[in-house]
């Protein structure tokens, strides 16, 4: 289709279509979030905020704890993230260079229990965390989302992993490195591309969780972004000014990430999509 | 490993009669590698295995935390048969079901439609990426409010433009069959748009010679999309077809932010329902039978998944 010469407007639409469906949502909480109660409550709507107002940031700030949410959700989702990385890191390895017996099997029950439905999880993981008194604590929701991300890491790592001779390594082996300080070494700095991308999909993974969150840690003092936007309630009605001023605030540092990381980003996505 | 073999092949043949091909270093290898794949399996088993276990054993027991005097006996069957004459549990897998029926195909129809319009040799490309994008890495639960504030009755998107064009406003969130048609709205734009980066990676990977040939064939553009593009994009469809599946099978985010699966119970799912019977209701016993019997149908769903997906990089690979 690339050869076929267009008409230089269709091609234009087409972007432009497919770029409102994917901005318009995220450019409409953003006008919300800049008007005033009463504008919004005037009929017809207005599209552009009459009197931009920044006041709906700052109730976001002093109203809720957001900042706490915000935490709660970097804190976890990094957490969770380096401990998904690390334990994928050394499965794929496991699995690419060294004689475990029937690697495809051993890949394939690892992606099987992995992508065991949450749904299901939840109600035991309840159990488990009140047990050992782990409600509303980080590790609570560390440990069940380092699993989350185990199959796509797993796959991204193998697939990197894969692309590195095994000359390097044996050289670095004869030259009297451990197996263990050629995969630190060599293995790991040549594949920095495939473990930051890896690390992306998880951090966004743990980031964008709601179900376990809501679950296992529903205390507002413990909530992360996700939970405690959405649990946020005003004193009379769902207030959307201020919903959508902690929407942008909870919004932006993901967008950036992405936007930042994009290709890597729809490289990995599509490596563990189709694969795994 | 060429080293090891040109090194120590007759010492590891004598020693090691029932394994004549490993090497000690190869052992040595292999045990370094059951050491490095015991990470992922403690981890699997602490937060997967063993929670399944105790879903198991869950789903047999009288286990109501709001009831901690009577302990949790056994009590065999009797949470599951209380699900199969539980209406409320056979509507909430009856709207998962219209939710998956509708989503996925409708997911990858749309998701279809935005790979083949991002497929055009733009030469700023990062508005089209960025838009398949965003929606992906928004929190479901994040699409689910925004779409709530778009079909708000009086104050919202939806009604105020189907009003300016001179239609009546609509119930949506309010009218059961409005809020199925709402929530399914916001699920396939939030989820079209993965389906839509697998497959503009596989219509990348349809080479630009197909096309040409049926240009000078005289094939028109509409048979190059049913006689190559279709066929090519298959494997890439199914497997987006079968991944949305599973994951329909848990919807909760959505419905939960723009219904909380109202009217009524009109648009609650299994896993809302679930998650009622468990975390408000603190009836453990019966969530998890409602739990095992959802993990049943996924296993179903993931094993067939699984097949596919092996098989297929084995067909592409040559």
């Amino acid at each position: 289709m690339m050869a076929l010469p267009k008409p230089k407007k269709m091609v234009w639409l087409a972007a432009l279509i497919v770029a409102v469906n994917g901005f318009f949502p995220a450019l409409w909480i953003l006008f919300t979030s800049f008007k005033t109660e009463s504008e919004l409550m005037r009929i017809p709507i207005t599209i552009w905020p009459a009197a931009p107002t920044y006041e709906n940031y700052v109730r976001v700030f002093t109203d809720q704890p957001i900042l706490t949410f915000l935490f709660n959700s970097f804190m976890v989702a990094l957490l969770s993230t380096l401990l998904c990385i690390t334990v994928s890191a050394c499965a794929a390895y496991a699995l690419v260079r060294l004689r475990i017996p029937a690697p495809n099997l051993v890949l394939s029950v690892l992606l099987a229990i992995a992508m065991f439905p949450l749904i299901s999880l939840m109600v035991p993981l309840f159990q488990t965390m009140r047990a050992l008194s782990l409600l509303n604590t980080w590790p609570a929701l560390i440990l069940p989302y380092a699993v989350l991300s185990m199959p796509v890491c797993t796959l991204v790592l193998i697939s990197f992993f894969q692309d590195i001779p095994r000359d390097l390594e044996n050289a670095a082996m004869i030259d009297g490195c451990t197996r263990l300080g050629a995969l630190w070494k060599i293995v790991i700095p040549l594949t920095a591309p495939g473990v930051f991308t890896a690390g992306i999909l998880a951090f966004v993974n743990a980031w964008d969780e709601f179900l376990l969150a809501l679950t296992l840690s529903p205390r507002v003092s413990s909530r992360t972004l996700p939970v405690g936007i959405t649990l946020y309630q005003g004193e009379f009605s769902f207030p959307w000014p201020i919903i959508s001023a902690a929407l942008i605030v909870a919004i932006v540092p993901i967008s950036i990430l992405i936007a930042v990381f994009q290709d890597r980003v729809v490289g990995g996505l599509t490596q563990g999509g189709v694969k795994g | 490993m060429s080293t090891a073999e040109t090194t120590l092949p007759a010492v590891a043949a004598a020693e090691v009669r029932q394994r004549p091909r490993l090497s000690p270093l190869e052992r040595g290898e292999r045990r370094l590698g059951i050491l490095l794949l015991a990470p992922a399996f403690i981890l699997l088993a602490a937060v997967v295995l063993y929670p399944i276990v105790q879903l198991i054993i869950t789903s047999f027991q009288f286990n109501q935390l709001t009831q901690p005097w009577m302990g949790t006996p056994f009590v065999g069957f009797e949470n599951y048969a209380r699900a199969f004459s539980d209406t409320r549990f056979w509507e909430a897998t009856w709207h998962t079901f219209l939710y998956i029926l509708v989503t996925v195909p409708g997911a990858v129809i749309v998701g279809l439609g935005l790979a083949l319009l991002a497929n055009q040799p733009f030469r700023i490309k990062w508005p089209v990426r960025l838009g398949l994008l965003l929606p992906w890495a928004l929190p479901l639960v994040f699409s689910g409010l925004i779409f709530r504030w778009f079909f708000e009755y009086s104050q919202g998107l939806v009604n105020n433009t189907l009003i300016a064009l001179g239609f009546a406003a609509k119930p949506w969130l309010t009218d059961p069959t409005y809020a199925f048609v709402a929530i399914c709205i916001a699920i396939i734009w939030k989820t079209s748009s993965f389906v839509a980066l697998v497959l503009l990676a596989g219509l990348q990977t349809i080479p630009r010679s197909l096309y040409e040939a049926a240009e000078i064939d005289g094939a028109s553009k509409w048979q190059q999309f049913w006689e190559i593009t279709l066929p090519m994009l298959r494997p890439a469809i199914v497997v987006a077809l079968i991944f949305r599946t599973i994951t329909s099978i848990q919807t909760f985010d959505i419905p939960y932010a723009m219904t909380n699966g109202g009217p009524g119970n009109s648009t609650e799912t299994l896993a809302m329902y679930i998650h009622q019977t468990t975390i408000d209701f603190l009836d453990l016993g019966y969530g998890s039978a409602l739990a095992v019997l959802m993990f049943i149908v996924s296993v179903i769903a993931t094993a067939g998944y699984l097949r596919y997906t092996r098989r297929d990089p084995g067909q592409k690979a040559h």
